[in-house]
Order: C-alpha cells, then sequence, then structure tokens
C-alpha cells in the first residue's frame, strides 16, 4: 500500500535532523495558524498563491531562495564545525550524516538558492526596465515558479522522511546507481531536480519569449538595458542546457528503477557518459547564474556612478560570446578522466579564452567608475566587493584550467576554495547587490543602509578567512568532503575556516537585522517617487510598488539610459504645463490557482515515486494532468482595469514626481 | 498577454505564425510538404532494403534522406523561411543546432577518448597469458 515507506524512514536514532525538522514544522504550523488566526488566508491566496503578477512572482522566488539560503547555510555551519573538530576523531557527525550534509550543501546552494535568486530577480525587473506589462506567458511564469517549490519541499522532507542523497552535489555514478545507493537519497535528489528542472525549463521559456518579443516602442535590442541582455543570455542557456540535466538524470532513474545499464559498471553501461553529459549542463549552469549577477553590477555600477555604462556594445558582445563559449568548455570538470593530451589542452584552452569576456566586462565596470561620481551605497559596495573578489577567483579558475596543475589540484579544497570564491564572490554578492537594489522597486520603501554596510563588511572579510585557508589545505593535499582526517598540518586551517564562518554568520544576522529594522521604519524610509537611487533605466520610471500594470502608458523610448534621457527632458521644460494625457483600459492577466495545485500534484506524484507507491503516482499524475485541461479550457483569462481607475493610480505618482522635478529646478 | 501583443516590436512571426495567403495557397504548401516527407520516407525504406546500389553508400544515402527530411519540415510545416519576418526563428534554430552540434560532437570526440591514458588492452592481455 505505502511502497517502501514504513516507520524506519524516520530517523528516531538521529537527533539532529529530527530536532530541526520538528522546529522547522512547528514554525511553519506556527506561521500557518498565525495566518488563519488573523485572517489573512484570503488575501494570501488571492494576491500571491494564486498571482500571476511577475513581480509578486518574482518576491516569492527570492523568498524561497532567501529561506533554502538558511538551510544550505546551516549545512555549511554544521560541515565547518566538524573539520574543524574531526582532527583524529570521528567529530560529532557520523559519516553517513555528514555525507548527507555536504550533498544538501551543494545541491540547494545551486539548485534552490542561486537559482531561484536570479530567477525571482529577472521575473521582477526585467518586464519594468523593458517596459511592459508583463510576462509573455504569466500563467506558465506561476507553475515555474510552484514546480521549483516543490523540488525544494522535497528536498526538506528528506531531512525527516528517509534520508538524502550521500552521494555529492552531482550524484556520480557508480555510486549513485543502485548497487551502492539502494536507499531513497539519491531517488530524492533525482526527482527533486527533475521537477523543478521543468519549473526553470519553463521560466527559461518565458523569459525569453518577453525579451525578444515584448518590448515597448523604440526598445531596439540595442538600447536595452545590460540586465535584459544578460538575461536574454542566460536563459537562452536555460533552455539549451537544461534538457541535458532533465535527460541525464532520466537515464539514471530508469538505471534505478527498471534496471537499465545507461550508467552502470556491467552490461555496456558506461560511468563516464554520466561525468560527459551532467557536466555539459553543469558549466553551461555556472553562466546561467553568473550572467544575471554581471547585468545586476552593470545597473548599478552605471547608476551609482551618474554615467552611462562604458562600452555597451563590447559588454553586449562579451555576454553573448560567454553564452556560446560557455557551451565548449565544460571537459575540464573532468580532466582526469583518462582522456589524451588532445582533447585536455583543446578544452583548456577554451577554458582560458572564455576568461577573455569576462575581462572586457570587469574593464567595462571599472572605466564606468573612472571620473565618474560615485556614491558609495550598499548595492556599489557589493558591486566593488564582487569586482576585487571575482578577479582574484577567476585568476584561480585560470590556473586550474590548466591540464598539468589540474591533475594536482582535482578533487582538493584548493578546487572548492575556488569555486565558491567565484560563486560567492560573484552570484552571491551579485544577489545581495539586486536585492538592496531593487528592494525599494518591490516594496516601495529603501532597506536601512547601516545594517547593510554592516553585511557587506562581515560577508566580504567573513568570505576571505573562511576560503583562502582552504586554498592552503588544498595546496597541503586535503581532498574533499573529508568527514575527518590525521594530517596535522590541516587542522590550523580548518579553525581559521571555522571563524570565517562565524564572521559569515553575524553577516546574515546582520541581513535579516537590516530586513525587520527597515520594515519597522519604512514610513521614514518611504520612496514616493519611485527613483530613490536617481536610476537610469525605466523600472524606476513607474511607482513604487508598481501598480499591477506597470506602466499607465507604454514608454517610448529614444535611446539607450531612457528613463535617464527622459529626465533630462523633463527638467528642460519643466515650466512647461502638460495636458493630462487621456487614459484607457488596461487588460491584465487573471490570477490563476493553476500553478499552484499543479505543484500540489507534483509533490504528490515525486514523493510517491520516491517510495515507489504507485497508486499514489497514477493520482499525481491524473492530477496533474487535469489541473492543465482545465486550465487550456477556461473561458475568461484577462479581466479590465476601468481608465477612471488608471487614472487615479497613475495620478498620484505623477504628482510626486513633478514636485521632485520643480524642487529640484528650484535649487 | 493582453494588449502588449499589439506593441510593435519590429516585425517578426512567431513558429505556427502565418502570413496573410488565400486557403488555397496554403493547403497547396501543405500538400506538397506531405508528398516530399512521404517520398523521402519510401525512399529511405526502399534503400535500406536494396541490393540495387554500393553497399556502403547506403548509411551515407540515409543520413543524407534524413537530413532532407528535416529541411521539408522546417520549411513546408514549420515554415522557416530566410525572410525579414522570420529572423528570430532563424537566429534560434541556428543556436539550437550549434548546440546540439558542440554537445553531440564534442560527446562523441571526449568519449573515444576516454582510454588515451591505459594501456593497450590487446597488449596487455598478451602479456598476462
Amino acid at each position: 500500500m505505502l511502497g517502501k515507506l514504513d516507520w524506519s524512514a524516520i530517523p528516531f536514532d538521529q537527533p539532529i535532523p529530527l530536532v530541526a525538522g520538528a522546529m522547522v514544522l512547528v514554525a511553519i504550523l506556527g506561521v500557518l495558524a498565525w495566518v488563519v488566526v488573523k485572517g489573512h488566508l484570503p488575501y494570501l491566496w488571492h494576491e500571491w498563491i494564486t498571482s500571476v503578477d511577475h513581480k509578486r512572482i518574482g518576491v516569492m522566488y527570492v523568498l524561497l531562495a532567501s529561506v533554502m539560503f538558511l538551510r544550505g547555510g546551516s549545512d555549511a555551519i554544521m560541515m565547518r564545525i566538524q573539520q574543524s573538530v574531526a582532527y583524529q576523531s570521528q567529530g560529532y557527525l557520523p559519516p553517513e550524516h555528514y555525507n548527507q550534509i555536504f550533498s544538501a550543501h551543494g545541491t540547494i546552494m545551486i539548485f534552490f538558492v542561486a537559482m531561484p535568486f536570479v530567477i525571482g530577480l529577472m521575473n521582477l525587473v526585467v518586464p519594468l526596465q523593458l517596459g511592459v506589462r508583463d510576462v509573455a506567458f504569466p500563467t506558465l511564469n506561476s507553475v515555474g515558479f510552484w514546480l521549483t517549490a516543490t523540488g525544494a519541499l522535497l528536498v526538506n522532507i528528506s531531512l525527516v522522511v528517509g534520508e538524502f542523497a550521500r552521494t555529492g552535489w552531482l550524484a556520480f555514478p557508480p555510486l549513485s546507481g543502485l548497487t551502492y545507493s539502494p536507499g531513497v537519497g539519491v531517488d530524492y535528489y533525482a526527482w527533486s531536480l527533475q521537477i523543478s528542472g521543468v519549473g526553470t525549463l519553463v521560466a527559461g521559456i518565458n523569459l525569453v519569449t518577453t525579451v525578444l518579443k515584448l518590448r515597448t516602442k523604440g526598445m531596439n535590442y540595442l538600447r536595452m538595458p545590460m540586465f535584459c541582455w544578460t538575461t536574454l543570455a542566460s536563459n537562452l542557456l536555460i533552455v539549451a542546457a537544461f534538457p541535458i540535466l532533465t535527460a541525464t538524470l532520466a537515464m539514471l532513474l530508469l538505471d534505478r528503477y527498471l534496471g537499465f545499464h545507461f550508467f552502470t559498471n556491467e552490461a555496456g553501461g558506461n560511468v563516464m557518459m554520466f561525468m560527459n553529459l551532467i557536466w555539459a549542463w553543469g558549466h553551461p549552469e555556472v553562466y546561467i547564474l553568473v550572467l544575471p549577477a554581471f547585468g545586476i553590477f552593470s545597473e548599478v555600477v552605471s547608476t551609482f556612478s551618474g554615467k552611462p555604462l562604458f562600452g555597451y556594445r563590447s559588454m553586449v558582445l562579451a555576454t553573448m560570446a560567454i553564452c556560446v563559449i560557455s557551451f565548449m568548455v565544460w571537459l575540464h570538470h573532468f580532466f582526469t578522466m583518462g582522456a589524451g593530451p588532445d582533447v585536455n589542452a583543446i578544452f583548456g584552452i577554451a577554458s582560458m579564452i572564455i576568461a577573455v569576456p569576462t575581462g572586457v566586462k570587469i574593464y567595462n565596470w571599472l572605466f564606468t567608475m573612472y571620473g565618474g561620481r560615485i556614491r558609495f551605497t550598499t548595492p556599489m559596495l557589493w558591486s566593488v566587493g564582487f569586482m576585487v573578489t571575482f578577479i582574484t577567483g577567476g585568476l584561480t579558475g585560470v590556473l586550474v584550467a590548466v591540464p598539468p596543475a589540474d591533475f594536482l589540484l582535482h578533487n582538493s579544497l584548493f578546487l572548492v576554495a575556488h569555486f565558491h570564491h567565484v560563486i560567492i564572490g560573484g552570484v552571491l554578492f551579485g544577489a545581495f547587490a539586486g536585492f538592496t537594489y531593487w528592494f525599494p522597486k518591490a516594496f516601495g520603501f529603501r532597506l536601512e543602509e547601516a545594517w547593510g554596510k554592516a553585511a557587506f563588511w562581515f560577508t566580504f572579510i567573513g568570505f576571505y578567512v573562511t576560503f583562502l585557508p582552504l586554498y592552503t589545505a588544498g595546496l597541503l593535499g586535503m581532498t574533499r568532503r573529508l568527514q575527518h582526517y590525521d594530517v596535522a598540518a590541516w587542522r590550523p586551517w580548518m579553525h581559521v575556516a571555522a571563524i570565517g564562518m562565524g564572521l559569515l554568520c553575524v553577516a546574515v544576522v546582520c541581513q535579516i537585522t537590516q530586513l525587520v529594522v527597515s520594515i519597522r521604519n519604512r514610513e521614514a524610509l518611504r520612496d514616493r517617487t519611485g527613483d530613490p537611487w536617481d536610476g537610469r533605466s525605466l523600472e524606476w520610471a513607474t511607482s513604487s510598488p508598481p501598480p499591477v500594470f506597470n506602466f499607465a502608458f507604454h514608454p517610448d523610448v529614444r535611446g539607450e539610459d531612457a528613463y535617464w534621457a527622459m529626465k533630462q527632458h523633463a527638467k528642460e521644460q519643466q515650466l512647461e504645463h502638460h495636458p493630462e494625457p487621456e487614459y484607457e483600459d488596461i487588460e491584465m492577466p487573471r490570477n490563476s490557482p493553476t500553478g499552484f495545485v499543479c505543484a500540489f500534484f507534483a509533490s504528490v506524484m515525486g514523493f510517491a515515486l520516491i517510495w515507489h507507491i504507485w497508486w499514489m503516482v497514477i493520482l499525481g499524475v491524473l492530477g496533474a494532468f487535469a489541473t492543465f485541461v482545465v486550465f487550456a479550457w477556461r473561458d475568461h483569462d484577462e479581466y479590465v482595469i476601468p481608465a477612471a481607475e488608471v487614472a487615479r493610480i497613475d495620478r498620484v505618482n505623477v504628482e510626486e514626481r513633478r514636485s521632485l522635478v520643480s524642487m529640484a529646478g528650484g535649487v | 498577454m493582453s494588449d502588449q501583443a499589439h506593441v510593435p516590436t519590429g516585425h517578426d512571426l512567431a513558429p505556427g505564425e502565418e502570413e496573410q495567403h488565400s486557403v488555397g495557397e496554403r493547403i497547396l504548401g501543405y500538400v506538397v510538404g506531405l508528398v516530399l516527407a512521404l517520398l523521402l520516407t519510401a525512399t529511405s525504406f526502399f534503400i535500406a532494403g536494396t541490393d540495387l546500389v554500393w553497399q556502403p553508400s547506403i548509411p551515407v544515402a540515409l543520413i543524407v534522406l534524413a537530413i532532407a527530411q528535416m529541411g521539408v519540415h522546417l520549411v513546408f510545416f514549420l515554415h522557416i523561411t530566410t525572410g525579414p519576418d522570420n529572423t528570430n526563428n532563424v537566429l534560434a534554430l541556428a543556436f539550437g543546432l550549434l548546440i546540439v552540434f558542440l554537445v553531440v560532437g564534442g560527446t562523441v570526440w571526449i568519449m573515444s577518448h576516454l582510454n588515451q591514458n591505459m594501456p593497450p588492452m590487446d597488449q596487455f592481455i598478451r602479456m598476462h597469458s
């Protein structure tokens, strides 16, 4: 009846996951109870859960990423403590638990923190920057978000029901095959990634279509803000690369469920094919994450230097070059697999070549700052911190791209230090920069600068204290994923790394405090004009938070930095009185529970597949399919916002802006 | 959705969208496509079983016919043309082809190099027997 599921699945003998799970459960039930008692449930359902508004979906993506960041961060804390105490002892984490923790840490941080964070920011900002009212496929967008949430849910369920993979974040066979991983851990891993992978692919298709097909009047490709370009490149990579991941995991699942032999050692299987395929997805994935971050830095640097982006066209070219070259380097993840010098040399050279367009970007940001009037706000601090960190991290990357050096450094802590260096320094700093930069746009008030700066400095210093020791330990021969070790020389470095982890924890506390303090002081921090940073692109041309329709009129774009030009124009002719334009009715897509219901059935299906509960699998598949059929047969998919309502909402913002312009004129 | 669909953002058509042609013209296009596709399919089956041609040329012939088949589908059913209204579609197709070429070609190359650093297996076996 319940397949492999019985009471032995709950790890009663392991207090850590059980207590953590119980705490999370209490927290979730507490929040739910509060929501129901306060009567917020209808609001939550109508305004958020069923919302197809790209801004709300973007906010929910970022919220999901933030919550999962705490989970992945807890894993990191546990690992650093383990390695600092496990010298000639077992530490406090038994091996099978430690193995689950490092696997979950990697999986969560990439798939459920970095991915939703950047997709959330793209969702929130790109339609606003393009000057349009919504994304190309609003309901599909909601489906994509909720499927990602399903994946995250399954990973978290594995904490208390069963186990998670013990195979590392990419689950290499034969270890992840049925022979060596007979439990449900790898199944949790694979099904949660399959389901959230569909969500990611859907988000990618949606954003590519939005950028290509929905742009306001005059918004040519070469007038788009840089963030839109990096969004396009990143989502093209999603569309091209994620099917490879899906196919590879599907083959692994066939091996595990139906006795196939794609990646087994016997019957003609080849485990090396898994490495090859997973990295053919895995390397583009790196750029899927970092390209949007490059876009965020471009926006931030240009805004806070008060200058247009230096070398806009070279930046576009560099972005698209990275988009293509990122598909030519994947072998550098397995130089030691046994390929000959021809193959290794070609992929080594390609890996070094891809550093060139990245270098171009660094110079572009530096020259944008050069001669500008720089304001060192929190987003700008993250950007400058990124440049320093990413250059050094990138250089260690060029180092491991040299095959002979890689033979020494492969799978050592040097490699671990390298990819944390570029992912934290690139993607995480970018996500935080974008978070602080666009927070006022999403919620209508700025974040407290002092706490933001404290969070930056603790993260910046904490990062170096944590990860520079790992380079040294790696050069001293320490391999990754060690549960305990007997080499005295590694020990001090592990202690230093643990101290760095403490600094990073302080940084997280600063971030949370910043959010709490800012919400309490929101009246003082209110952004009334919709343009708190003196911005340059169209997202600042509407109010904060933007009305559901984003723009009462489609902005007319006449060049790069569209909003900057509009502001200059307005200042020049401030004394003229503009007659109020004629407002028109606006049609917007209706909210739909399709995404949520579909993800509910996908969760049922995923859980049932993991535990081999076949009747429940059928239930889940039928439910999800029926949801789609109901959606496809709907009669009314849009509603009309009457012109009077549009006018009422827009006039408030126009008044605020007019007073700003006249004030600026008076000075 | 909604009225953004009417915002002019340059002229190009999504796959499946068509320019204004009369019904007759469109049916003719589909019929020509269908006939060509059937012809190519039939030829493939015929060639695979025949001994009228030089045997080693059969795989090459099948590959050529398969590529022609793809071309027929793209032109007559997916309406990919070289016109200016089709730039996005052609670029997307080119990008897809490039990625498929890189991943498939790269994989074949990498996997054929897999045992480069191993001693040749036949020598190894002879040495130890």
